[in-house]
């Protein structure tokens, strides 16, 4: 992405064009960041205030409010997002390594065919299949666990982090693994110990779109759990916000509390972030 | 017995991936459509088989139609903004117009939005469009634009849009880091050549940039009529498809026909016909990913 | 089906995922599912049943609680997949009745007739939860509607407790002049408009013919087609267009509308007795408040006297294994010093005779349950009393009548087609 800028492009001067840029791109900025900025300078502030001057600052800053969102019961929906969450990505990662894998790297036939069936999942709206994977999960018995998020998670996300792994191991050359089996390695060790360390960085890749689609899904999560217990973060804001329309600072104090687990992680991991969620584009 | 344990072992690598994609999305997609044909609700468990009565009824209804029509606007204007827009953003960012420190943090603060939970998202502009209280309200108020105040949520004439707005807040970002990567990828001297040849920047754009990243746009373009087409999750947690149906959208109308008024069969053939858009739509996508 | 679950389970096996807790005991589980998760609430249905379970160590009550707008999706939910709670929340009325249409609701009229059970609730509070002269429900709280207002604010501004329709708009307008919001309406999700007019219609609509369109019994040529029904729309449309209720109701929830009067903004709102319980504390309740039932219509050809309002109740699936165990937690339930306690906690009512009292109400409880005992009647919930259908309809034709997009008669004529049409389906299965 960086390139070296050779001294004979690079421009001097500034015209009028480029401080009018220059002005559309910092109101682009504000547009971005100023309804973030309001919502942690509001979640500070007593509710008579927000209902006085909104661009103010808070006379005196007003932690309690956060304390009383984390009462409120984010905490579980935390826990259960997080679970979620990282089962969802650990079984995406590993089974659509281990199925670009077989495509890559082992000899069968119809390779074609189970290719475009598993990337065929991705033109497949989850909203579709709606009420039958209702059935479906009620028939397993668990609906209203964390399995009826993470299984269905797994399966809709595999397609796509399979034709992101294959198209990373295809470039990978074939020599290692005959090399591997030429040691006399079987295909289990040449997976797990030549294939999966190679592979790390689209690993990376597939694991955190894996882990927003999880993090930030709405439909699923409305409709196959009920508990409180078992809500994530999502769905459990909406129960929030339900319980805590009226006091306004509060609610905001959650929706900054419920954002900043993915706000941290998108900060230390910024470029990995862009880099891997450019590498497919997917919403 | 080698033999045999050489055939399988692929399928032992494949197996799990393709028994999840069976039960849990390739099986109930099926599944709904059979759904459809019959008439049927949560509360009464008998099903009647009414063939396509229920596609009958879907195309009769008027809400249907309209929440067609605002799914068309939602991905016309996502393919403008979030398309074209984007795409413009990106060059010049990647016009080396501003410093690299600049543009790193342009970037970082246009993608910002798109890592939020939709329903933070969906709360937060919520509250930000809250007549009279609300951040937009007190803006025209102060800057003395009073009569351009609307009840942005809540009005026929606005509401679609306001929601649609909130969705080109949280993705244009996205895209841009998108198309910035697909710019990337140009060769760098093709401008320095037509640099050379006293070229203008917008020339330089016109002729190396947007060829450059045709099939890039394409794909992308795809991709948000897509989600434009299968929308819920922003609509239902800002305004549930109100007022009086005027942001109805296509997965908000099936989520209340099957969960407020009981037909789930109807709600049914609604997930059909997204199903059968989204499959053209994917096609398309399918046919050019494989071109490239 | 079956190998899609073999093979899944196969599947979750080899991942290592167990599914189920498999803890084999020989006590017998009852799940209860009710719609009261505030914490006040809960202090009082943790206490019940823990005192349940010692009582009674052979039975374990699994209890669930989901928020009131999210119950509606959830029961349907549990309906669909049959996995239908033993013992479930319901409103009275249609909502109620839908259950015990479908076959999901357990019959439990001999357990109460032919027990001293019959004698806990004055017949009233059982009579909405009859289907076909058969009950299908337990009463537990009666729930009415009255018009709030902030006492120093009508003080303030010289203005009385309005006696008619006409007062009220009267009311609404010199309150208005002086720069107060008359009524906090937030009709963002549109049942709150429908309480509003679930009483103008039990006032303008004559009684029978209102219920016979409820029950979708009257013929195909009248359903809906009493003036009385577009008269009702046109009085909620003239308390929006001459200025009663606050600036963009659609866009506002009902507890944002509900937060402002309590902090003291706008002088009144439509608001439920269950809800008295949150007042507690709030700047409204150090300045003073009171209630009255909404002004009657001098010439409404319904019943005057009627006030919108119902019991909520518990029914028991069909298909529950364990009635016997089931009903014990019922008739606990119910029981006075049960009831009383339930009061005392929740500072709601109590359909069980005699729990309410001076002693552990509080008095604008007992001053509701005294408008209540003088009302000629009750309104249910127009949201749980018309077929689901019709009400979605009649509900977003409020939003559209606030917003002056469509006429009061559109909104009928609309209702009168989807009933039409629910009666049809309805007759044909």
């Amino acid at each position: 992405m960086a390139r070296d800028v050779p001294s004979a492009v690079s421009r001097g001067g500034h015209g009028p064009a480029y401080f009018a840029l220059l002005f559309i791109f910092w109101l682009l900025t504000g547009v971005s960041i100023y309804p973030l900025m309001w919502l942690v300078i509001s979640s500070f502030k007593t509710s008579a205030e927000m209902f006085g001057n909104a661009w103010a600052f808070p006379e005196s800053w007003q932690w309690g409010n956060y304390l009383k969102a984390w009462n409120a019961g984010i905490s579980r929906y935390i826990v259960s997002s997080v679970i979620v969450t990282v089962a969802s990505v650990i079984l995406v990662v590993v089974l659509s390594a281990a199925a670009s894998f077989a495509l890559v790297v082992l000899k069968f036939r119809g390779k074609a065919i189970i290719y475009t069936a598993i990337i065929g999942g991705l033109v497949l709206p989850p909203e579709v299949s709606l009420f039958p994977l209702f059935k479906t999960l009620n028939f397993l018995g668990i609906y209203n666990t964390y399995f009826a998020l993470i299984l269905p998670y797994v399966a809709f996300g595999i397609p796509f982090s399979t034709f992101l792994i294959r198209a990373y191991m295809v470039k990978i050359p074939g020599e290692l693994a005959e090399a591997a089996v030429m040691d006399g390695a079987g295909p289990f060790w040449t997976f797990w110990h030549v294939y999966i360390p190679l592979c790390r960085p689209i690993l990376a890749s597939a694991a955190l779109i894996q882990a927003m689609r999880s993090w930030n899904e709405f439909i699923f999560a409305l409709t196959f759990v009920e508990s409180e217990s078992v809500k994530t973060i999502t769905i459990g804001m909406m129960s929030f916000a339900n319980a805590l329309r009226s006091d306004w600072a509060v609610l905001m104090a959650g929706l900054v509390i419920s954002v900043i687990p993915i706000m941290v992680t998108f900060l230390v991991l910024q470029r990995q972030f862009i880099g891997g969620l450019t590498q497919g584009a997917v919403k | 017995m080698k033999l045999t344990y050489q055939r399988l072992l692929p399928y032992l690598f494949l197996s799990p991936s393709l028994l999840l994609l069976a039960v849990f999305v390739y099986g109930p997609a099926l599944e709904n459509i059979v759904y459809s044909l019959f008439s049927w609700s949560s509360m009464n468990p008998d099903w009647r088989y009414v063939g396509f009565g229920n596609y009958r009824h879907l195309f009769s209804n008027h809400i249907f139609w309209a929440s067609l029509v605002n799914n068309t606007l939602y991905a016309v204007i996502s393919v403008a903004v979030q398309v074209f827009v984007a795409l413009g953003i990106a060059a010049v960012l990647d016009a080396r117009v501003f410093k690299r420190r600049l543009v790193y943090l342009f970037r970082t603060t246009f993608f910002l939005p798109s890592i939020l939970p939709v329903t933070v998202v969906g709360l937060l502009w919520q509250l930000i469009y809250q007549p009279t209280l609300g951040l937009i309200d007190q803006l025209l108020f102060a800057t003395g634009l009073d009569s351009l105040s609307r009840v942005w949520l809540g009005e026929e004439q606005t509401a679609m849009l306001a929601v649609i707005m909130v969705s080109q807040w949280q993705w244009t970002g996205y895209m841009v880091a998108l198309f910035m990567v697909s710019i990337a990828a140009i060769p760098r001297d093709l401008y320095e050549a037509l640099e050379m040849e006293g070229a203008s920047r917008l020339q330089q754009f016109r002729y190396i940039t947007i060829p450059g990243v045709r099939e890039a746009t394409l794909i992308l373009t795809v991709i948000t009529i897509f989600g434009a087409f299968k929308v819920f999750d922003i609509v239902w947690v800002m305004t549930a498809g109100g007022p009086n149906h005027a942001s109805e959208v296509l997965g908000t109308h099936m989520y209340r026909s099957a969960f407020r008024d009981d037909v789930v069969g109807y709600a049914s053939s609604v997930a059909t016909v997204i199903f059968f858009i989204t499959i053209c739509v994917g096609m398309v996508q399918l046919k050019m990913q494989r071109d490239r | 089906m079956m190998t899609q679950r073999l093979t899944t389970l196969a599947l979750a096996a080899a991942l290592g995922l167990a599914t189920g807790t498999g803890v084999a005991d020989a006590k017998t589980t009852v799940s209860f599912l009710h719609k009261w998760p505030e914490p006040e609430n809960m202090v009082y249905f943790n206490a019940a049943v823990k005192a349940f379970e010692e009582a009674n160590p052979d039975i374990d009550i699994k209890m669930e609680a989901v928020a009131d707008e999210p119950y509606k999706d959830k029961i349907r939910v549990l309906m669909a997949s049959g996995q239908v709670p033993d013992i479930y929340f319901s409103w009275s009325g249609e909502f109620g009745k839908k259950f015990a249409r479908g076959g999901r609701a357990y019959d439990i009229t001999d357990h109460v007739y032919n027990s001293d059970w019959k004698n806990t609730f004055p017949e009233a509070a059982l009579q909405p939860f009859k289907f076909e002269g058969r009950l299908y429900g337990i009463p537990i709280n009666v729930d009415a509607k009255f018009m709030l207002y902030n006492t120093e604010t009508f003080k303030k501004h010289g203005v009385e407790v309005p006696k008619t329709f006409d007062d009220l708009l009267a009311v609404c307008a010199k309150l208005k002049d002086a720069g107060v919001v008359p009524i906090n309406f937030g009709n963002q999700f549109p049942w709150a408009a429908s309480h509003y007019i679930g009483e103008m219609l039990a006032k303008l609509v004559p009684n029978d013919v209102r219920v016979g369109d409820y029950a979708l019994t009257r013929a195909d040529n009248e359903l809906y087609t009493d003036p009385g029904y577009v008269e009702a729309l046109k009085a909620f449309q003239q308390l929006n267009d001459e200025g009663c209720f606050n600036r963009g109701s659609n866009a506002l929830t009902h507890p944002i509308a509900r937060g402002s009067f309590l902090a003291g903004r706008g002088a009144m709102i439509y608001m439920q007795m269950v809800e008295f319980g949150r007042i507690g504390g709030s700047p409204i309740d150090k300045s003073g408040w009171n209630f009255f039932t909404l002004p009657t219509f001098a010439d409404g050809r319904g019943d005057p006297g009627i006030i919108t309002g119902a019991p909520d109740g518990f029914m028991v699936s069909a298909e529950t294994k364990h009635i016997d165990e089931v009903i014990r937690f019922l008739k606990f339930l119910t029981t006075p010093e049960q009831a009383r306690e339930y009061v005392n906690i929740t500072g709601m009512t109590s359909s069980v005779k005699g729990a309410v009292t001076a002693e552990n109400a509080d008095e604008r409880v007992l001053q509701g349950l005294k408008f209540l005992d003088a009302a000629s009647g009750l309104a249910l919930w127009l949201d749980t009393d018309m077929d689901a259908r019709s009400t979605e309809v009649l509900l977003a034709g409020s939003q559209a009548i606030l917003n002056g997009t469509e006429t009061p008669e559109q909104v009928m004529e609309k209702v009168r087609k989807t009933a039409l049409a629910v009666k049809k389906e309805r007759e044909k299965n």
